[in-house]
């Protein structure tokens, strides 16, 4: 094989068969090959305009925490299948206001790479603006931002040296002959009830029980362990250009559905303001297909008010091997939608007005109480 | 009480109400159900009791504007003139006992390649017939022209001409590349295989069963004489809503202005009772219809 990358494998990223690219894939993009031979880079010169391997998204994390100390600390999840760690990043402005959670999850699936690629975004824009953004720096006053840049790692991995179109983890089942399991449907949601498959050879295996997978075990436990204070819970995919809410194994509707498709709707119409993309909203159930076990459905059913998929461009003209020319657009869109529901998020929990509107509403049903009585 | 749908005899005992304003009754209600049950404006399949399907997911009409374009895409021929599906507009659905599913759709496409600067949408009308679990299904298709037909020739003989003088790509592997990039030297070779690929992803659609184009992962063969284009080329269809990526073989040959011809295998790794299987097909476009 060939190990262009000595210095990464300090992470513990050894893997059977190696880390080096597959000349013949990279025919065309020979100065990408010379990039990541070359030196560690700078975060002046990070570009958010390209796919990153995930050697290159390790060290981008380490370079964020560096840089944003003030801000930013990285959290241990565990380990994957091949033994890789999983890091989240925490954004928080130190401060003595109570705070609330939103969890943004990229790269369940391993090809779609746009998705990795926004959540490195969305921090970058998150961590450029706060001090001189107001609408970014009120949301900090009250809301910590814990962002997973690739939660399948291995997967992903996978997609940069073997196969581009790879979509399950890497967890190895019956006797090695089969790998992967899909990490969409392995949560603890109706596990396996609908649009999954007990085959290990299928796409949409749903591993061997609910939670089996170390990955999905590394979130769980994360997001169950802080669930009093997540209000929101964002989980990034391609492709499709859709907002989705719960739930995805039945066409029951969540209790707070009509918010959701409020907020959702708010969400799209901002992003379509921006380069005039257009995102559909709706129950994963009604406008995709019947899934079970998705993180979405788990992360609503314990308690999460917030819940929504993103399915990001395109439409299917490219699908998941979407132009890096098409990166920019696509993440300042989504950042509409997705700085949209936080604004929702946090006008619910901490704007003033809605303590006036309980107020009025008060002092109005007091006054008719006191009518009444004098009829 | 007698239920209405019943034919009333002429006499009866015990009902209190006229015969005669009952029986129009029935014979109105009887013609409202024709009426609903009927495709609108056409004569189709008036047997088979079709039902007016309203719990149609919105899903299923954007597969079908879909599959009505990769079936016209395909008769058109032309690899500088596909279209893509914009959005659809209006759309009215039936159901039979059988579970099969007709749609009658207009929507609108936008050029896959479009003019600098100009994304015209043209607008096209079409019926989809999906015969429940079974593919190909029957789609009848009409566009409103989007480009003048001489326009059309000339840029397809372009193109032909730019591909006649593309060296034998052996070396190129995957189109577009990991990191959605074409070349633009390259990009009539995605058109080509593009409308190739149209053929077989309308063949493999079922009411159950969609596709999209994931990467063309192998150029194997490319010959060009003086009468045509015989490319030969492995596609990766991306299926929904398996997820499953499905490579297919095709080879077809094209000429500017003449009927396609294609013919392909498609691997089907995934199904669970089988170890594998192929499926084939072939076909050869109909000479140009005048409706564009």
């Amino acid at each position: 094989m060939k190990p262009l990358l000595g210095t990464f494998y300090i992470l513990g990223m050894l893997v059977p068969g190696g880390l080096g690219y597959d000349r013949s894939l990279a025919q065309h993009r020979q100065e990408v090959v010379d990039e990541t031979v070359s030196p560690r880079r700078s975060l002046e010169t990070y570009s958010y305009n390209r796919y990153h391997p995930m050697e290159e998204v390790y060290q981008w994390m380490s370079q964020i925490r560096e840089k944003y100390t003030e801000v930013v600390t990285q959290h241990f999840l565990g380990m994957t299948y091949e033994s890789r760690p999983m890091y989240c990043l925490k954004i928080s402005q130190p401060s003595d206001n109570p705070k609330k959670i939103i969890w943004m999850d990229c790269g369940i699936h391993a090809r779609e790479w746009i998705a990795p690629a926004f959540c490195q975004w969305f921090v970058k824009e998150i961590l450029q603006n706060y001090k001189d953004n107001s609408r970014i720096r009120r949301l900090l006053k009250n809301l910590d931002f814990y962002v997973l840049p690739v939660l399948n790692i291995d997967g992903y991995i996978y997609t940069w040296t073997t196969d581009r179109l790879w979509r399950k983890s890497r967890s190895s089942h019956n006797n090695g002959t089969c790998f992967g399991t899909d990490l969409n449907r392995n949560f603890n949601a109706s596990w396996c009830s609908i649009g999954a498959s007990h085959n290990c050879q299928e796409l949409t295996f749903c591993g061997t029980g609910p939670v089996s997978e170390p990955e999905t075990k590394a979130v769980s436990s994360f997001i169950e362990s802080k669930k009093e204070n997540i209000v929101c819970f964002l989980t990034m995919h391609s492709y499709g250009q859709l907002i989705l809410l719960p739930y995805g194994y039945t066409t029951n509707k969540p209790s707070n559905h009509e918010e959701l498709i409020q907020v959702g709707q708010k969400a799209a119409n901002a992003l379509k303001a921006k380069h005039g993309t257009n995102y559909r909203v709706g129950s994963s159930a009604d406008i995709l297909y019947a899934t079970s076990g998705s993180s979405r459905d788990w992360a609503w059913d314990i308690g999460i008010p917030f819940s929504y998929t993103f399915e990001l461009r395109d439409n299917g003209t490219y699908g998941f091997v979407l132009p890096e020319a098409q990166i920019q657009a696509t993440c300042e869109e989504a950042m509409e939608a997705v700085l949209s529901v936080l604004d929702d998020v946090y006008e619910k929990y901490w704007h003033s007005n809605s303590a006036e509107k309980a107020t009025s509403t008060a002092v109005v049903l007091s006054l008719l109480m006191s009518f009444m009585s004098l009829l | 009480m007698q239920p209405l749908r019943q034919p009333l005899p002429a006499s009866r005992r015990g009902n209190p109400l006229p015969a005669a304003p009952l029986l129009a009754l029935l014979l109105l209600l009887l013609a409202l159900q024709e009426a609903a049950g009927a495709p609108a404006g056409s004569g189709g399949p008036e047997d088979s009791g079709w039902r007016q399907d309203t719990e149609l997911p919105r899903q299923l009409l954007s597969q079908a504007a879909r599959v009505a374009l990769h079936f016209f895409n395909f008769r058109a021929g032309s690899p500088s003139a596909l279209r893509m599906l914009a959005e659809v507009q209006e759309s009215r659905a039936w159901i039979n006992q059988k579970k099969e599913r007709k749609v009658d759709l207009v929507f609108t496409t936008e050029l896959y390649n479009p003019e600098e600067g100009n994304k015209r949408l043209g607008k096209c009308s079409a019926r989809v017939f999906f015969r429940n679990e079974k593919p190909r299904p029957a789609v009848n298709v009409t566009c409103a022209q989007l480009i003048e037909k001489k326009k059309r020739h000339e840029e397809d003989y372009q193109l032909y001409k730019r591909m006649k003088q593309l060296q034998n790509p052996v070396d190129v592997v995957s189109i577009p590349d990991n990191h959605g990039h074409i070349d633009p030297s390259l990009k009539p070779i995605w058109d080509l295989a593009f409308l190739g690929s149209s053929y077989v992803m309308w063949e493999k659609t079922t009411q159950f069963l969609h596709y999209y184009m994931a990467q063309l992962s192998r150029v194997k063969q490319w010959k060009t004489n003086d009468d045509a284009i015989d490319f030969g080329y492995t596609v990766l269809l991306h299926e929904f809503s398996t997820q499953e990526i499905i490579p297919c073989h095709i080879h077809l040959v094209w000429y500017p202005g003449k009927p396609l011809k294609v013919k392909y295998h498609c691997q089907e790794v995934q199904t669970p009772e089988e170890a594998s299987g192929t499926e084939e097909g072939s076909a050869v476009a109909p000479t140009e219809l005048s409706n564009f």
